[in-house]
């Protein structure tokens, strides 16, 4: 270090730390764009780059269009639909997971903790094998995602209030209920059709996107993130221990189980619309911390912005790369682990000063 | 018509076909004593011929009642195989088939050995290419078994042919087999002269309304059919039968679409009014048809086959192949079940309200 | 204002605190001892009003500025960033913190004598330091009442004096009531103005520093004979401090 007078050293580090998130934010963002316009013009179905351009800028500046031509509709209608909420879908979990973890003040926990994810597979697949589709499928997804946050709090409620602890077991009970109970529903699901539908959906998938369904799982998935990124500074106080959070006069329960439900919300239309995505939740505001740190302020945007960027990409390569769909979970875990373990060393290197 | 010649031909044949099936049975030690090697490569010991039979393989259910003409010894299926019998014309011929339990194993396979066992079987038709663990629960609880494997022609019917020797209808599937083999010789004829070009690209989904999924050609019975009338399998990159996209389906861009017959809600609007689909050459020259379900679903390998490979033949290549088909398929439900199909059986059959409209259809109609 | 009066505390069959009163006026200093196990944290948990009362009641301003004995630390924020929490209660629910509050913030630190760290990350800080900081976020957050618990504790003796004086040149303005438990009842004649004793037996002793931390009551308090012992302060002035008679060595 070199040596400064007081009085240079505090503004010197503040003006290189904003620089630096400056810097990181830029570049995430510029990543998004960019990994945004390479997935429309990507895809099995071959259509030139600058016409995919060309294409989406008439889709923006005239959403009303007639759309005729098959190029026209593969971008606009199977593409675009798809980027759009694979994006928003990845913004929406990362920033879960990362509130989440701040609440539990433990970076192991995903959503699939509360066994939202669980409770919304459920759902799903109760639905596939009673017949219902569409809409009511995706209805039934989301209030059943929301169910198993209601039973995860009536389950860890004792005196009147729910430790963080007792929270996180319960929210382990209530998800290997639910996953029995669609363990079981596959086992007894016809394999000519709903099964298949039940697994494959189970592994998490964007096939199905249309601007329809897209345009169903938006509010809750916008709206979710919007109020958990209003409740960054909330989560920097949520994050400390429970004395501490509660003398600065927060409402630890209250509050916690407000950003619990806000996640259901997200994680609920994003199951719903595109099945179970492991991964996401977990990793991603990982790798946003050590970008940004703890500070939810920055971290809740990097993880989104990240996972927005992480997502599209891991779908553009499930679509494009072969001519069948590969399941999204598959990708997840073999693309992110490495990229995650390489980020850990590089952390681990730092911090150990080797 | 079909010429006498070909008629005493046929009897020649079919006596033949009946002593080469007495003797691929080694004599056994009891007159009644019915021994064979399955599929599995197995040792099947039967008493006497069986009495009750449980098939959990699909379409060997409507088989078994075909082999034997009646319910009688069927006592167990498979829930999907049930679907189709409600589902299907085979409840209209044989209504009691309705009441034939279908607990005795889950969909997927995996035998309910309790309702198993109360069934009470002498012989369980089971799959002997999905792992032990769906075979093992069944020998262990001590009933004779009999495994067939999926995939080809020859296997199927190797395995039907079998299946009628256990019930103790060896005479039954002489005259199966030989139709089968009776027609699919006329379609290979016809169609080995057929240039590469003239051969339309054929896709079969095999799902459609959960996600979508289509099949590569190795081991796979439609991809075999498409062939065999003279087609290419549009999806013959894929490994096994996997999902796929829209986009990628729009990139082959099939000349013929076939529909599965498993989803009762899927017809063919599902393709014309999809943004996609509806601009692939097929659903452009009206090409979409939903396979039909007859005895059994005319897409997996079943007793009615031959109809299957006939259907497809005239409409992928309704200049070349002209079967009469509901003339055959009258012959062929006398046959099978002994049964006269009216004319709105086979308009049901061949979802003529439905598809009706779609290109060469007319060619099953009612004259 | 804070203080605690005829609490009592029972888990199960176990009272832990019998009919316990004590305040501590704006301007005034507390200095709380008791042996390991008395229910020290279980007093403080009441007093900072997260222990349900079973009898008895409470008096304290809305917000208390509350320093733990040690910040959760695994988090990875910047010091200034761990000031501004306290301004959170200012704030409701979906606020965020403007210049203003930082200003508060740093005015915080400041006073604290942390300001030369503002910008460090506090899991990066030496205890010491990272105290100043939980103590700066409790200034900031306005209150009225400030509660330490155990300040000294984990701190080597120079980082002990500092504290000393920052509770000292706390007290002077004479504009909070300040509340601190300690293990060292030197640390009470130092810094506080009244001493709460919670003596083992169950009672507690409460009142003006002069009187209560005497020698035998804090044989009483801690089963420990203790000495007064007369010393020359850093300055040349007399030092009075108490310590237990096992101290040191014997002399010849």
């Amino acid at each position: 270090m070199t040596t400064m007078t007081q009085d240079e050293a505090v503004p010197a580090a503040r003006r290189i730390h904003l620089a630096r998130q400056t810097l990181i934010f830029a570049l995430l963002l510029a990543l998004l764009v960019i990994a945004f316009t390479v997935s429309l013009c990507v895809g099995r179905f071959s259509v030139p780059p600058g016409r995919a351009l060309e294409l989406i800028w008439q889709g923006i500046s005239d959403p009303s269009r007639e759309l005729a031509g098959i190029d026209e509709r593969i971008v606009l209608l199977v593409r675009a639909p798809r980027v759009v909420l694979a994006a928003l879908a990845g913004a929406g979990l990362a920033i879960s997971g990362a509130g989440l973890q701040g609440v539990f003040r433990n970076p192991l926990v995903s959503p699939d903790i509360l066994g939202i994810s669980q409770g919304a597979a459920f759902g799903g697949a109760l639905a596939i094998m009673l017949g219902i589709w569409g809409f009511p499928l995706i209805a039934m997804v989301f209030f059943c995602g929301m169910a198993a946050v209601i039973l995860v709090g009536l389950l860890s409620r004792i005196n009147g209030r729910s430790e963080t602890v007792t929270v996180i077991l319960s929210g382990l009970v209530i998800s290997s209920m639910f996953s029995a109970v669609v363990s079981l529903l596959q086992f007894i699901a016809d394999p000519n059709t709903s099964l298949p539908a039940i697994v494959y959906w189970l592994m998490g998938s964007f096939a199905t996107a249309t601007w329809e369904r897209t345009l169903v799982a938006a509010p809750g998935l916008i709206l979710g993130s919007c109020f958990l990124w209003m409740l960054r500074f909330r989560l920097n106080i949520l994050s400390l221990d429970e004395a501490e959070a509660r003398s600065l006069g927060a409402n630890t329960t209250r509050e916690r189980w407000l950003v619990f439900c806000l996640i259901a919300v997200i994680v609920g239309s994003q199951v719903a619309v595109s099945g179970i995505i492991g991964w996401i939740g977990i990793v991603i505001p990982h790798a946003a911390r050590l970008l940004v740190g703890h500070d939810h302020r920055a971290l809740l945007p990097a993880a989104a912005v990240l996972g927005a960027g992480f997502m599209v990409c891991i779908d553009t390569l499930a679509r494009a790369a072969t001519a069948a769909e590969i399941p999204l979970g598959v990708i997840t875990a073999l693309v992110g682990a490495p990229i995650f373990a390489t980020l850990l060393r590089h952390q681990y290197r730092e911090r150990t000063g080797s | 018509m079909v010429p006498l010649s070909l008629v005493i031909a046929t009897a020649c044949r079919r006596r033949m076909a009946a002593a080469l099936a007495a003797m691929l049975f080694a004599p056994a030690a009891f007159a009644e004593e019915i021994v064979f090697k399955d599929q599995g490569n197995r040792e099947v010991r039967l008493a006497k011929a069986a009495e009750r039979v449980v098939s959990i393989v699909i379409p060997m259910a409507s088989t078994v009642i075909a082999l034997d003409g009646s319910t009688r010894k069927l006592v167990g299926m498979n829930p999907t195989a049930k679907s189709a019998v409600v589902e299907g014309i085979l409840g209209k011929i044989f209504p009691e088939a309705k009441d034939i339990p279908s607990d005795v194993t889950a969909p997927n396979f995996v035998p309910n050995v309790e309702a198993l066992t109360a069934a009470n079987p002498d012989l369980v038709i089971q799959w002997g290419d999905r792992g032990a663990d769906i075979v093992a629960p069944i020998t262990n609880a001590g009933l004779t078994t009999m495994l067939i494997l999926y995939g080809t022609e020859e296997l199927t019917r190797d395995y039907m042919t079998m299946a009628s020797k256990a019930i103790g209808k060896p005479e039954r599937i002489g005259e199966l087999v030989e139709w089968r083999d009776r027609v699919q010789k006329d379609i290979e004829a016809k169609a080995t002269v057929i240039p590469d070009d003239k051969r339309p690209n054929v896709l079969y989904l095999g799902r459609a309304l959960s996600d979508i999924s289509a099949s590569g050609t190795k081991g796979n019975y439609n991809a075999w059919s498409i062939a065999l009338a003279g087609g290419k399998n549009a999806s013959g990159e894929l490994n096994g039968t996997v999902s796929v996209n829209k986009e990628q389906i729009a990139q082959w861009n099939p000349d013929v679409i076939f529909l599965n017959a498993f989803e009762a809600k899927l017809d063919i609007n599902w393709v014309y009014k999809d943004p996609i689909l509806s601009l692939t050459n097929a659903a452009k020259s009206k090409r979409v048809y939903k396979m039909p379900l007859g005895g059994y679903r005319w897409d997996p390998p079943n007793q009615e086959s031959p109809l299957s490979w006939m259907w497809t033949a005239n409409l992928l290549h309704p200049d070349i192949f002209k079967y009469d088909l509901r003339a055959e398929m009258k012959t062929a439900y006398k046959t099978l079940y002994n049964y006269d199909l009216t004319d709105g059986d086979i308009d049901n059959i061949l979802w003529l309200k439905d598809q009706g409209a779609s290109a060469d259809y007319a060619q099953f109609e009612a004259r | 204002m804070i203080g605690l009066t005829d609490a009592v505390v029972r888990f199960g069959t176990r009272t832990i605190l019998d009919r316990l009163s004590f305040s501590v006026a704006v301007g005034r200093s507390l200095a709380i001892l008791g042996p390991n196990g008395r229910g020290k944290t279980t007093m403080l948990k009441a007093l900072l009003g997260f222990q349900r009362l079973d009898e008895g009641s409470r008096v304290a301003p809305a917000i208390v500025g509350y320093v733990p004995q040690t910040g959760s630390s695994n988090q990875r924020y910047r010091a200034i960033d761990v000031t501004v929490m306290g301004r959170a209660a200012h704030l409701g629910l979906f606020g965020q913190p403007g210049p203003d509050d930082f200003e508060i913030a740093h005015a915080a630190l400041e006073r604290a004598g942390a300001a030369r760290f503002a910008d460090h990350f506090f899991d990066r800080l030496s205890g010491g330091e990272r105290q100043l900081v939980l103590l700066a976020r409790a200034l900031a957050t306005g209150s009225q009442a400030i509660v330490l618990d155990e300040p000294a504790a984990a701190l080597d003796l120079r980082n002990q004096e500092r504290l000393l004086d920052l509770l000292k040149s706390l007290r002077e303005p004479r504009d909070k009531a300040i509340a601190f438990t300690t293990h060292d009842p030197n640390h009470a004649l130092a810094a506080a103005d009244d001493a709460l004793l919670m003596m083992p037996d169950g009672q507690s002793l409460f009142g003006p520093v002069a009187e209560t931390i005497t020698p035998d009551h804090l044989e009483r308090l801690y089963g420990v004979p203790m000495r007064v012992v007369e010393l020359v302060g850093p300055a040349g002035e007399r030092h009075q401090a108490v310590l237990p008679a096992f101290a040191g060595i014997r002399a010849a």
